[in-house]
């Protein structure tokens, strides 16, 4: 353990989770983001699947350890384990079919049984490039997330339209929320709340937190 | 310790604990003697004593092969490894032609006998060298492998033709010797009898020959009335529940082994969608679980087989009689219903059965490779976090398609023992790469689990990890205390 090569230096080590509907694109948003890859041929997944990218924010080096899960509710008692200790999720809904975005209410609840309440959650809107197909109003949407406290964009695996916006944003507020946390606690990383803690299963269990005395700082 | 409750486990297998235990397990001998005892009693003295010979001899081989994967590597089969050479080849090398019980040269679950129209060249490259390399990402690096020189040759394998006689020999018969059958399929069955192989295998087609052609037209009927009654309605008269089912099917068959074109034919689709629904709103304790559509492919490609000449490339589901199509996607039906019949609780509410299994393989790698279970472990790295989708979609998803008949041959062989013995499979697929493995970090690790480098596999290396799987049972099954914690 421990010998980190360079490129995994980082500063933050967030945890983010990709839920929704089956077939709304949510293994598509994360190889978008996280390789720069779309596939029209890509299968359903299986339980849960997991990719990291870091990316910079501000002067801070963020790394987003993101699990994607299966869509079907027979897996929810798998993929429900993985959303312990997530700091961020995006839940994503078709933009074509109406009956993913009805189904954001559960989803919503099921994240908020699971986790933390200071969870940064992203309602998205994939396949927006289908514009002739779209049976979800943009304004439905954003007015739905205002009311339940998320951001909301819509975003476009195929086209690469937003999918780098989206994930920057939460990414982006969690960070400004564990900078907040740090200056009311005077900075002292073990004394987060609790439910920041993200257990990842690994041994750098560092989410929300900084990583002690790590070189890049 | 043979658990009586698995009357379909590959002959193979039960016998050879008992000709292995019988003559090496001297210090297990005590507890084992009972049911030595009690099968010995059901065969006559002498074929008893021939057959543990040439068991003992095919095990031998099987170790030998194995051997070469784990050399210097501690495991817990140490005493075996030891054990007397085994003069007994001689007995396997004897030529193809000699009379002998046609189950027994067979039985060598590494041959590579599957493919009549498969460059036997390849038969003959060392399996060994694949073995010393094992350990190597790169498995198929031809260079590694021709530096190193077979240690071992493979026991003489039976001729093509030889092993098509005897599948011939067993299914011409009035009534097919289920067990022969199983021995036989365990180490690969010929494309062309492939359909007719599982439908036997499976409980499907009946054994007695008189009787085949009766059961098949009946069964095909009764999936067609279930069609009619379940799938040709509209959906007002579907509950809620179903709706949503038939929409995740209809989500799902699209996506069935997209990366081969053939399961992109609407027409493909259309039938894996009957097929799927049907067989959810007869089995409501799962209903469709994402995963059983994958499990249908290979039946789906296998009895297509029957009508549909040349590679699955150039197949058009368009070319085909409409009746043929009913009748494939029936036996499709029918095998797929089988096959879930003994896993039933993989696709239930939690998926205990799948969960069950997760934690046997878990056990199970930590006897055979301490090391690898240490690091994973250590990494933080959940078994479930991999193995699960294997368990799910039965390798599928993990090896090239191409390759996914030649091992259901093995899983159907198993019949009713195949949950316990994917426990196996799976340690030797995962150990496959244990010294790669222990290089990785947790992530890592979960990144290269989730795509194994598997896509220039051969028969070979899907071979290697039955080979293993069949040595690590023999060792390990009849000795559960190796596996209790």
């Amino acid at each position: 353990m421990g010998a980190y090569r360079a490129d995994d230096d980082y500063d933050y080590l967030f945890k983010l989770v990709l839920i929704g509907d089956s077939g709304v694109g949510k293994s598509n948003l994360l190889s978008r983001f996280t390789r720069n890859e779309f596939s029209l041929e890509s299968k359903s997944t299986i339980g849960v699947e997991f990719a990291t990218r870091s990316i910079r924010i501000d002067d801070k080096v963020v790394k987003a350890q993101i699990w994607d899960t299966a869509g079907q509710e027979r897996y929810r008692a798998i993929t429900s384990a993985y959303y312990r200790g997530a700091v961020g999720a995006l839940l994503v809904y078709d933009v074509t079919r109406h009956v993913t975005f009805e189904n954001v209410e559960r989803w919503l609840k099921e994240l908020r049984d699971h986790t933390d309440s200071n969870i940064v959650i992203m309602l998205v809107g994939n396949k927006s490039d289908l514009r002739h197909l779209r049976a979800v109003n943009s304004e439905d949407a954003k007015t739905f997330a205002e009311k339940e406290n998320m951001y909301f964009m819509e975003t476009s695996a195929l086209e690469s339209s937003n999918v780098e916006n989206a994930f920057t944003e939460v990414l982006t507020q969690i960070h400004q929320v564990v900078s907040r946390k740090a200056l009311d606690v005077g900075d002292d990383p073990a004394s987060l709340p609790k439910g920041q803690t993200i257990n990842v299963g690994n041994k750098d269990d560092v989410s929300a937190m900084k990583k002690v005395g790590c070189c890049s700082t | 310790m043979v658990k009586r409750s698995e009357p379909l486990r590959g002959s193979i297998n039960e016998r050879d604990h008992h000709g292995y235990r019988h003559q090496t397990m001297k210090s297990n001998s005590n507890s084992n003697s009972h049911s030595n005892q009690e099968d010995l009693k059901q065969q006559d003295t002498s074929s008893t004593n021939s057959h543990i010979t040439t068991l003992d001899s095919r095990f031998n081989q099987t170790l030998r092969n194995v051997q070469g994967l784990l050399k210097g590597r501690s495991f817990p089969g140490k005493v075996l490894i030891t054990r007397r050479s085994d003069p007994p080849d001689g007995a396997i090398l004897g030529s193809p032609g000699v009379s002998r019980s046609p189950s027994e040269i067979d039985s060598l679950p590494n041959k590579h006998m599957d493919d009549p129209n498969e460059d036997q060249s390849h038969i003959n490259k060392p399996n060994a060298s694949t073995s010393h390399n094992k350990l190597k990402p790169s498995m198929s690096n031809p260079e590694d492998r021709s530096k190193e020189a077979p240690r071992f040759v493979m026991g003489a394998r039976a001729t093509d033709t030889a092993r098509l006689l005897k599948f011939t020999k067993v299914l011409g018969g009035t009534t097919v010797i289920l067990d022969k059958l199983r021995e036989l399929a365990w180490s690969g069955v010929p494309p062309y009898l492939r359909p007719n192989v599982w439908r036997l295998l499976l409980g499907y087609a009946p054994p007695n020959s008189d009787r085949r052609e009766g059961v098949l037209r009946r069964k095909r009927i009764e999936y067609f009335d279930c069609v009619a009654q379940y799938y040709d309605i509209s959906d007002n008269e579907r509950t809620d529940e179903e709706i949503n089912m038939l929409r995740q099917i209809a989500v799902d068959c699209p996506r069935t082994v997209p990366d081969v074109t053939f399961f992109q034919q609407a027409a493909v689709q259309k039938s894996l969608e009957r097929i799927l629904y049907t067989w959810a709103i007869r089995h409501p304790a799962s209903g469709y679980v994402q995963g059983i559509n994958d499990l249908a492919t290979p039946f789906l490609v296998v009895f297509l087989s029957e009508h549909l000449e040349g590679s699955i490339d150039n197949w058009s589901i368009a070319d085909l009689d409409p009746e043929k199509i009913s009748d494939v996607e029936a036996d499709c039906y029918w095998c797929l219903s089988k096959l879930l019949d003994g896993m039933q609780d993989h696709y239930t509410f939690a998926q205990p059965g799948i969960q069950r299994l997760v934690f046997k393989l878990k056990e199970l790698v930590r006897r055979i490779d301490e090391p690898v279970a240490k690091h994973i472990d250590e990494q933080g790295l959940e078994f479930l976090q991999f193995a699960f989708r294997w368990f799910n979609c039965l390798l599928i998803r993990e090896i090239p398609f191409h390759l996914v008949t030649r091992l259901w041959d093995t899983y159907l062989a198993e019949g009713d023992a195949l949950p316990d013995f994917l426990v196996y499979i799976f340690a030797s697929f995962l150990l496959t790469w244990s010294d790669k493995l222990l290089k990785l970090d947790f992530q890592e690790m979960v990144m290269f689990l989730q795509h194994l480098p598997t896509n220039n596999w051969s028969h070979q290396e899907l071979e290697m990890v039955l080979s293993r799987a069949f040595m690590w049972h023999t060792m390990f099954d009849s000795c559960p205390n190796h596996l209790a914690t």
